[in-house]
């Protein structure tokens, strides 16, 4: 039976159709996946489906339980069992985790908050997911991944009747993944029904009944999970058939030692605490070094202290291009000698969001157009609109607000300020993360260009066939210290795992 | 595109239905003796507004602005008054001590990373002690006697009326060309270049405007000094703010300081400068402030700070950053003068006026953000 159904919806933003003729139907104790590429509506549609986008902003219809629905409001949403998980996180970051799972709908004595029911229920939905927190913990100590369970769990405890996951596992390690997927199965067996949205086949394939293919804005096909494979599915995603999704690299001839460390140590600027312990490695021109490891094992800080973002420098000394580079080194000296970062959190880090794709892309490069302090504008929109081109952004103009734009091509904007540059040495920080298909493709092949032109590529992943595929080196990083080099002929993904583990 | 237009038109409908509203209740409003009082005025309130506007840019606030106007003033006027200095060296005293005041300040607020509020609420306090010590809670003029200096002739002076008509064709020129050239190069870059008619008739309605408004302060004195100062710091910061790194650097810093940091900025030394170029503009609007006044008194500068925080939102300016438009900014300063201008000439007792003022500074604010949740 057709719990939630959704007749030629159609959005449209001023100059786009985000949708045009959408068809979706749930039904009622079912695994629904959405997939796509992005921009291809997923994002739009769940808006849409749980009130972001209120009635009257679209066309088409939407029925729950055969009646016509009208959500004013997000609000409106939960109150007919709504709950939705979504890429952004809601958590407050000053409030602790069982606050923050309750907050909207704390149990009542009176009017008396039941503070002992709060903590012993989340103690609860805690152990449930095997997460060995106090309910006391504060949410902003978390982890991404910590806080993406918190968010899911918050969201099942609300009861829904339809549960909206997008993206949920970009952050999780594989066992919360196995975790939350035999949550799902049983949220399933007690009649929940579940639109998931997620870039990873494999898990889709495990988890779903069915599965709608969205492309450009229309529905493409909906199919019984178990009557389709992957590469059906690829091919409904991208329209065309990717018969590799890693492509092939020349090996090229690698060039001089670009960035090295000594057996750094480093510690945070704040606590004192050294995180990152004895690191020694050497990036050369023309090859890419992947950096592999669990969620929080220190990756993205010895990244972020490579370009002098964080921490002080305790112990061990960095080179840049055989220049020693030390404490006092900032973002912008690192520009200077040819060495940028993309970092892995583009609204964080990497966007001035409100801003146009061009004032983004150039940022990092104006003292190139000064003049006498006069910037020339003209010949920054020229270098723009070849940027632009070069990446394949896809939006209206390059004078359109970032904020608009889909997950990949915001990725894209950033890669394209760091390009600009012209740097030596690349730092991508999980540059394909909840990215589509046919963008991460087009990162590989831009990465392979970068090499082919003699620039040195650190590659910080945490989906190993990725890693695998595109390095020529692997390091797993563990607690702070980093394994030995695997090379390319010697690495499996077992022996990368177990290094990551620390089991090495 | 429609909703643009109406938002472009909203500040001069609302500008004419106030100079409306007061020239029926007093029609001595539109009279060139009170408009050129209402332009001096304006050039006042402008002034600091196009200051606040580059620290409210970067997600900061002033709130220490009004205090600083009466000290730089009246510290020039005492150092003319009682100690006999010759006024371009006290002025150039009170302007170099402004920079170094302001500079420190900003250092300060990004370098402890204390909230601008704080910091600046204690330079309100702090600044408006040092102002009635150094002035000992009296009246101090501008200038010893009769004699007149450029710091009392700084809001008395007017430019003879051939000098005036010469200045705004002069101006009219400057653009001309500009213009020209801009679709020269435009052309050169490929770029889609606007019908000539549309950029010619574009000039000539700014090129009447300029001439038109310089005949009717003709008419009275001529056009007035102040104006000038504040037409020279609006092109300076306009200029800043679309066609210099810094300008750049300053919005991306108030959209998001950790990504600004990260493209390679020196946030720290991007800040600090634009305190001190409010420093500059508080030296300007103290000695403006202050000679218009005819003498440093201890109200000289009194919430002013908030004044100029209107003109900015008022303007579209966003409080958390990042946001906002030299022209919007001069529109809202003037949309706030004519008001309190207005206000005085049909004599509000001042208990209300404090009010109206509140409640302009407060829907301000509540529009902005109106605004900042629809994004």
């Amino acid at each position: 039976m057709a719990l939630l159904e959704a007749h030629s919806l159609t959005k449209r933003f001023a100059g786009i159709t985000a949708l045009s003729g959408v068809n979706f139907e749930l039904k009622q104790g079912e695994i629904h996946a959405l997939c796509g590429e992005n921009g291809a509506g997923k994002s739009t549609l769940i808006k849409l489906l749980s009130g972001v986008y209120p009635f009257g902003s679209y066309e088409g219809e939407l029925r729950l339980n055969k009646t016509l629905i009208a959500f004013k409001t997000v609000r409106d949403a939960q109150e007919a069992g709504m709950a939705v998980v979504t890429q952004e996180l809601s958590l407050i970051d000053e409030l602790n985790i069982a606050e923050n799972i309750f907050l909207g709908n704390l149990p009542q004595i009176g009017f008396r908050v039941d503070w002992a029911k709060v903590y012993e229920n989340t103690a609860d939905l805690l152990k449930n997911f095997d997460l060995k927190l106090s309910p006391e913990t504060k949410v902003g100590d978390l982890g991404v991944g910590q806080k993406q369970l918190i968010e899911i769990i918050r969201a099942i405890n609300k009861h829904p009747s339809i549960l909206v996951l997008d993206e949920p596992t970009a952050a999780l390690s594989d066992h919360e993944i196995e975790l939350l997927i035999s949550h799902l199965k049983r949220l399933k067996a007690e009649g929940v029904s579940c639109i998931y949205i997620s870039h990873k086949l494999d898990e889709v394939f495990q988890l779903s009944d069915r599965i709608t293919v969205l492309r450009d804005g229309q529905t493409i096909k909906t199919v019984q999970t178990s009557e389709t494979t992957r590469s059906d599915i690829i091919r409904y995603m991208v329209g065309r058939q990717i018969s590799d999704l890693f492509p092939k690299r020349v090996n090229t001839k690698l060039g001089e030692v670009l960035l090295e460390t000594d057996q750094i140590c480093v510690a945070d600027d704040n606590s004192n605490q050294v995180f990152i312990k004895n690191i020694t490695l050497q990036v050369r021109g023309g090859e890419v070094l992947g950096i592999g490891g669990l969620m929080g094992a220190g990756r993205t800080s010895l990244l972020m202290h490579l370009v002098g973002a964080w921490g002080k420098r305790v112990k061990g000394k960095l080179y840049v291009r055989n220049r020693l580079v030390d404490n006092r080194s900032a973002p912008k000296d690192s520009i200077k000698q040819g060495l940028v970062l993309v970092s892995e959190d583009r609204r964080r880090y990497g966007l001035i969001i409100e801003q146009t794709v061009g004032f983004n892309i150039s940022l990092s490069h104006l003292s190139h157009y000064a003049k006498f302090g006069k910037l020339s504008l003209l010949d920054e929109y020229d270098d723009n609109q070849k940027m632009y081109d070069f990446l394949h952004i896809k939006a209206v103009n390059q004078n359109s607000s970032v904020e608009g734009l889909s997950g990949g091509n915001q990725q894209k904007v950033v890669i394209g300020k760091a390009l600009m540059t012209e740097p030596q040495i690349i730092l991508f920080d999980e540059p394909t993360r909840g990215i589509d298909v046919g963008a991460k493709l087009e990162i590989y092949e831009l990465i392979n260009r970068l090499t082919d032109a003699g620039k040195a590529v650190v590659l910080v992943s945490s989906e190993l066939p990725e890693l695998m595929a595109m390095s020529d080196r692997i390091v797993m990083m563990h607690e702070g210290e980093l394994s030995s080099v695997f090379n390319r002929n010697d690495y499996t993904q077992e022996n990368l795992l177990s290094a990551a583990m620390g089991q090495l | 595109m429609n909703l643009k237009l109406i938002r472009n038109l909203t500040m001069p409908l609302a500008l004419t239905l106030i100079c409306i509203y007061f020239s029926i209740r007093e029609p001595s409003f539109i009279g060139p003796r009170n408009l050129t009082q209402l332009i001096v005025e304006f050039s006042i309130t402008g002034t600091l507004a196009l200051g606040m506007f580059l620290v409210l840019l970067t997600g900061q606030i002033d709130l220490s602005v009004g205090s600083g106007v009466g000290l730089i003033g009246g510290l020039s006027a005492v150092l003319i008054f009682q100690y006999n200095w010759p006024a371009y060296l006290a002025l150039l005293t009170g302007l170099i001590l402004s920079v170094i005041i302001w500079s420190l300040m900003g250092y300060l607020i990004i370098k402890q990373r204390i909230p601008s509020f704080i910091i600046t609420l204690g330079g309100l306090l702090i600044f408006k002690g040092f102002f009635w010590q150094i002035i000992q809670n009296s009246t101090i003029p501008v200038s010893r006697g009769d004699i007149e200096n450029i710091y009392s002739k700084l809001t008395t002076y007017y430019l003879p009326h051939g000098l005036g008509l010469l200045l705004a064709f002069l101006i009219a020129a400057v653009l001309a060309y500009l213009i020209h050239s801009e679709r020269n190069s435009r052309r050169e870059h490929h770029l889609t270049v606007s019908s000539p008619y549309k950029s010619i008739s574009s000039w000539l309605i700014i090129t009447c405007g300029l001439v038109g408004i310089t005949i009717i302060f003709n008419h009275f004195r001529g056009v007035p000094l102040t104006l000038l100062v504040l037409a020279s710091t609006a092109s300076v910061v306009y200029f800043l703010t679309q066609h210099t790194s810094f300008g750049r650097y300053i919005y991306a810093i108030g959209g998001n300081p950790e990504a600004a940091s990260l493209s390679g900025i020196n946030v720290r030394l991007v800040t600090t400068l634009s305190f001190t170029l409010m420093g500059v503009a508080v030296a300007l609007t103290g000695f403006m402030t202050t000679a218009y006044s005819g003498a440093s008194t201890t109200t000289v500068g009194d919430l002013m700070e908030l004044d100029a925080i209107a003109a900015c939102v008022i303007g579209g300016t966003a409080l958390r950053g990042g946001r906002g438009t030299v022209g919007g900014v001069i529109w809202g300063a003037l949309i706030m003068t004519t008001l309190l201008n207005g206000m005085t000439l049909i004599a509000v007792p001042p208990e209300i006026k404090f009010i109206a003022r509140g409640t302009v500074l407060t829907l301000a604010v509540w529009l902005d953000v109106q605004l900042g949740k629809k994004k």
